[in-house]
C-alpha cells in the first residue's frame, strides 16, 4: 500500500498544471464559451506537442506509452483548470474503445491521427430517451450491400460540430448493437449545436440514410454493447477524475474566499457555520480523491471493478455538485455572479454528471452487484 | 501508488478469519458495543483478550520488549479491519489501554512505569484493563478548564475532584487520569497532567451512569483525598496537555479500520437480510443501500490513507478528525437505514436477548440507540470539524 505518485506522474501533473494556467486563463475559458467551435485549434495542437492525445497510446501508434493511471490525473489537472477542448471525448471516449477493440488495421489508420491531434472524434450514444441503457438505443443500422445504412437521431453528442469521425451506437438487430465508425462528413449528417447553459458544445446529430462502410465496425456485429460497457466501467473513471479536479479547485476558491472576507470585523471563515460547511466539503473532496485513484489503479493493474467504477461516478455526482453549491453559498450574493470564475464549474456540472451514467443509474448498477454478492462473513 | 496489501498482511487476514471460526460462536454478531455492561458478556470479552494476547495480536505494533510483535501499522490495520468485522470483543483492554495508555507510555513514561503497566496490558489479564478519565462536568468539549486537582505533597500527589462519562470504570483496574496541576497557569493548557492511578486505592468512588437503552457502560467517578505516588505522573508536571494531543493521533488512527470493519459487517448483514425478505427488491430500499456501499469504500479508502501518512513518519493532524466525522455520519445512516429495514421489530428491546422476535441479535436497535454516544466520544462531531476547519484548511480558530 502506497499512496505516493512516481516522479514520472508529479511531472505530468506539474507540466500540466503549469501549462493550462497559462494557455488556458479564464478569460479564454469565457471567450471559448462564445466561439463557434468551443475549442482553440491553436491549443489543441500544442497539446499535441505535449503528448496529451497520445498519452496512453503505445509508441507504435505515435502514442507515450504510460498507463491509465497516468491518464487520470492529466485528467484531474483538465478538470481544475476547466479545459474546453473535445480530448475527454476524443482520446477517452473514442482512442481508448478503438485501442481495445479496433482491428490492427483500424487502429494503424486512426490512432496515429488522434495521438497527433490531427483529428477529433466523439462518441454518438445516447438518445432522446436521454438513457445510458441499451434499451435507449433505438438509431438503426440497416444492412444494405456492403454498407450499413443509419436512421435516427443522437442526442447530447459533445463536440460533434467539430469532430472528423464519430463512433456511433447503432442497433443492428432486434437485440444486437453495433458501434460503428462515421465521418462526420457523410452524406446525410446533419448536426446543431443543443442551447446548453455551459455552452459545452453538446450536439444533436440526425442520420438520415448515412451510408457507412462494413468494415467501419468496431469491435462485433451485434455486440457494441460490451464497448459501451468498457465506457461504463473504465472510461468513466476518467470523467470522475476531471470533477475531481474541479471540485478541488472550487474548494480552494471557497476557502480562501472565507479567509479574506470580512464581516463583522472577522474573515467569515472564522465562524462555524461557515468553516463546518467547508469542513464537510473538504472531507468529502479528499474521499473523492482517493476513491478515483483506487479505481484508476484497479483498472492500470488490470483489475477493473464494475462495482468501484460506479462507486465512483456516483459519488464524484454527489461531490462535484455539493462543492459548487456550498461554494457558492459560502461566497453569498457574488457566488451568484457570472464574474466569478466559480459559476463556470457550477455550470458545468450537469454534463459532467450526465455523462456515462448520473447518480441514479450508477446507484442502481451498484445495486445490482451488492444482490449477488457473497458476504465475507457467509463465505468463510 | 499501490492499493494492495502485501504478503504478510493477507496471511494475518486469513489467519485471524481462522481464529474467529474456531473461537467464536455460530452466527455470533458483534458485542463490541457494550462489552463492559454485562457481566456474562465481560467475562467473554476477557476471555477474548487473553486468546489474543497469546496470538501476539492484542498489542501487535507494540515493541516486543513490551509484549508486541513490532508489526506495522498496515498489519495492524488489517487486524482491525478483520477484528470488528467478525465482532471479536476484548481487543482494547478497557478504553484506551491499547490505543493510547500504552502508546503514550511509550512515548512519554519513565522506565519503570513502561515495565509495569506495558506488559500487563499486553497480557490481556484483568490487571491490564483501563479506564480514561479526562471530561468533567463542566469541561466536556473545553476540555483544558478541567478542575480535578492534583497538589504535590512530599513523595505524593493528592487528588480531589471529579470525573464523568467514564467508561468502563467499573472494570477497570487502572485509570489514566487528567488533572489540573497548575490552576493558574496563563492558558488553562499548560496546567494539565496525566497520573496512573489504582482503582483499587482509597479515595475513589465509582457511580453508574445508565444509558438511556439502560446499558451500563459509563459512570462518574470521584476523587476525595486520593493519594497517588509522585512516581505516578506520567511525563512531566504541566505539560499533559501536549503528551494527550500527541497521542491522539495514534488513538483515532488505529480507529480508522476498526471503524471500517465494524460497519462493513452490519452493511453486509442487511444485504443479506433484505435479500432474504425481499425487501431489496424495493428501489427505495437497495439504493439506500447501495449509497451506504459507497460511503463504506470512501471511508476505507480515506483511513488507508490516514495510515499511509503515519507509515511515512507523519503525524497526522486533522485526518483522525476527519475520519471520526465521516464515521460518525456513516453510523447514523447505517443506524437509520437498519432500523427503517426492521421496520416495527425496530421497537424490541436490544437487552432482552432471549426475544424470539428478536431480529439480526437486536444488533440495529443497538447501534440505532447507541450511535448518539459514539457521536459524543473521544470528540464530537462539531468538535472534530473545529480541527478539519482549523488544520485541514488552516481557517482562523472558530471558536
Amino acid at each position: 500500500m502506497d499512496f505516493d505518485f512516481s516522479e514520472d506522474q508529479v511531472m505530468i501533473i506539474d507540466s500540466a498544471r503549469k501549462f493550462l494556467e497559462k494557455e488556458c486563463p479564464k478569460d479564454k475559458v469565457r471567450e471559448l464559451k462564445e466561439d463557434e467551435k468551443g475549442y482553440d485549434p491553436e491549443l489543441w495542437s500544442r497539446m499535441a506537442e505535449m503528448g496529451w492525445m497520445g498519452l496512453i497510446l503505445p509508441e507504435e501508434y505515435e502514442g507515450t506509452g504510460m498507463d491509465f493511471f497516468d491518464l487520470t490525473i492529466l485528467m484531474e489537472e483538465m478538470g481544475r483548470n476547466i479545459l474546453p477542448a473535445p480530448f475527454f471525448d476524443t482520446v477517452a471516449l473514442c482512442s481508448l474503445p478503438i485501442l481495445e477493440y479496433g482491428t490492427s488495421e483500424q487502429k494503424k489508420r486512426f490512432l496515429p491521427k488522434i495521438a497527433c491531434g490531427e483529428e477529433i472524434w466523439t462518441l454518438a450514444l445516447t438518445e432522446p430517451s436521454a438513457s445510458y441503457e441499451p434499451s435507449g438505443v433505438e438509431l438503426r443500422a440497416t444492412s444494405l450491400q456492403e454498407d450499413y445504412v443509419l436512421e435516427g437521431t443522437k442526442l447530447f453528442v459533445p463536440y460533434a460540430n467539430v469532430a472528423d469521425r464519430l463512433l456511433v451506437v447503432a442497433r443492428t438487430s432486434q437485440e444486437g448493437i453495433t458501434v460503428l465508425i462515421v465521418d462526420s462528413g457523410s452524406q446525410g449528417i446533419r448536426t446543431e449545436v443543443i442551447p446548453t447553459t455551459a455552452h459545452d458544445k453538446q450536439c444533436e446529430v440526425v442520420f438520415d440514410k448515412v451510408r457507412v462502410p462494413k468494415d467501419n465496425v468496431l469491435g462485433e456485429v451485434g455486440k457494441g454493447w460490451e464497448i459501451v460497457e468498457f465506457l461504463l466501467q473504465r472510461v468513466s473513471v476518467l470523467k470522475c477524475a476531471e470533477m475531481l479536479g474541479g471540485a478541488q479547485f472550487v474548494l480552494e476558491m471557497a476557502n480562501s474566499y472565507a479567509k479574506e472576507r470580512v464581516q463583522f470585523d472577522k474573515p467569515i471563515g472564522s465562524f462555524q457555520a461557515i468553516q463546518h460547511k467547508l469542513a464537510e466539503v473538504f472531507i468529502n473532496v479528499e474521499g473523492l480523491r482517493r476513491l478515483v485513484y483506487e479505481a484508476a489503479w484497479n483498472i492500470s493493474t488490470g483489475s477493473p471493478s464494475r462495482l468501484l467504477t460506479s462507486m465512483v461516478k456516483a459519488k464524484a455526482n454527489e461531490v462535484y455538485q455539493q462543492t459548487c453549491i456550498q461554494g457558492v453559498k459560502v461566497h453569498g450574493a457574488i457566488g451568484f455572479t457570472e464574474e466569478l470564475d466559480l459559476s463556470l464549474y457550477f455550470l458545468r456540472t450537469k454534463a459532467s454528471e450526465f455523462m456515462l451514467g448520473d447518480t441514479g443509474f450508477h446507484r442502481e448498477r451498484i445495486a445490482v452487484e451488492l444482490e449477488d454478492y457473497q458476504p465475507l462473513f457467509m463465505s468463510v | 501508488m499501490d492499493f494492495k496489501f502485501g504478503e504478510k498482511e493477507e496471511k494475518l487476514r486469513k489467519e485471524i478469519r481462522e481464529f474467529t471460526k474456531k473461537e467464536l460462536p455460530p452466527g455470533w454478531l458483534s458485542s463490541m458495543l457494550e462489552e463492559e455492561s454485562d457481566d456474562k458478556d465481560w467475562a467473554f470479552a476477557m476471555s477474548m483478550s487473553k486468546k489474543l494476547a497469546e496470538k501476539g495480536w492484542l498489542t501487535m505494533s507494540w515493541p516486543e520488549e513490551y509484549g508486541g510483535k513490532g508489526a506495522s501499522l498496515w498489519e495492524q490495520l488489517v487486524y482491525s479491519e478483520e477484528a470488528s468485522y467478525w465482532g471479536i470483543p476484548g481487543v482494547t483492554m478497557g478504553i484506551g489501554g491499547v490505543d493510547w495508555v500504552g502508546p503514550s507510555l511509550m512515548m512519554f513514561g519513565s522506565e519503570e512505569q513502561k515495565n509495569k503497566y506495558l506488559p500487563l496490558i499486553a497480557s490481556g489479564e484483568p490487571d491490564g484493563i483501563w479506564c480514561t478519565a479526562y471530561s468533567e462536568p463542566n469541561a466536556g468539549s473545553d476540555f483544558a478548564k478541567i478542575r480535578t486537582r492534583a497538589v504535590r505533597e512530599g513523595d505524593e500527589y493528592v487528588i480531589n475532584g471529579q470525573k464523568i462519562w467514564t467508561s468502563a470504570a467499573h472494570r477497570a483496574r487502572w485509570c489514566w487520569l487528567a488533572v489540573k496541576t497548575d490552576p493558574d497557569a496563563a492558558k488553562p493548557h499548560n496546567g494539565i497532567s496525566v497520573f496512573v492511578v489504582d482503582m483499587k486505592s482509597k479515595g475513589i468512588t465509582v457511580r453508574p451512569l445508565m444509558n438511556y437503552v439502560g446499558l451500563h457502560i459509563f459512570n462518574e467517578v470521584f476523587f476525595d483525598d486520593l493519594r497517588v505516588p509522585a512516581a505516578n505522573l506520567v511525563g512531566k508536571e504541566n505539560n499533559g496537555w501536549y503528551q494527550l494531543m500527541h497521542s491522539l493521533g495514534y488513538e483515532r488512527g488505529s480507529i480508522a479500520g476498526r471503524c471500517y470493519g465494524y460497519n462493513k459487517r452490519i452493511l453486509d448483514e442487511l444485504i443479506v437480510y433484505t435479500r432474504g425478505n425481499g425487501l431489496f427488491r424495493e428501489r427505495e430500499i437497495r439504493h439506500k443501500l447501495a449509497d451506504i456501499a459507497v460511503e463504506l469504500e470512501t471511508q476505507k479508502v480515506l483511513g488507508y490513507e490516514t495510515i499511509w501518512k503515519m507509515s511515512k513518519g507523519d503525524s497526522p493532524v486533522y485526518e483522525p478528525s476527519r475520519d471520526k466525522v465521516f464515521n460518525d455520519h456513516i453510523l447514523e445512516r447505517l443506524a437509520m437505514l437498519g432500523t427503517e429495514i426492521l421496520g416495527g421489530y425496530s421497537q424490541i428491546d436490544p437487552l432482552s436477548r432471549n426475544c424470539k422476535w428478536t431480529k439480526l441479535n437486536g444488533h440495529m436497535e443497538k447501534l440505532f440507540w447507541l450511535f448518539l454516544g459514539f457521536a459524543f466520544a473521544a470528540g464530537t462531531d462539531e468538535v472534530e470539524l473545529n480541527i478539519v476547519g482549523q488544520f485541514g484548511l488552516k481557517l482562523p480558530k472558530s471558536y
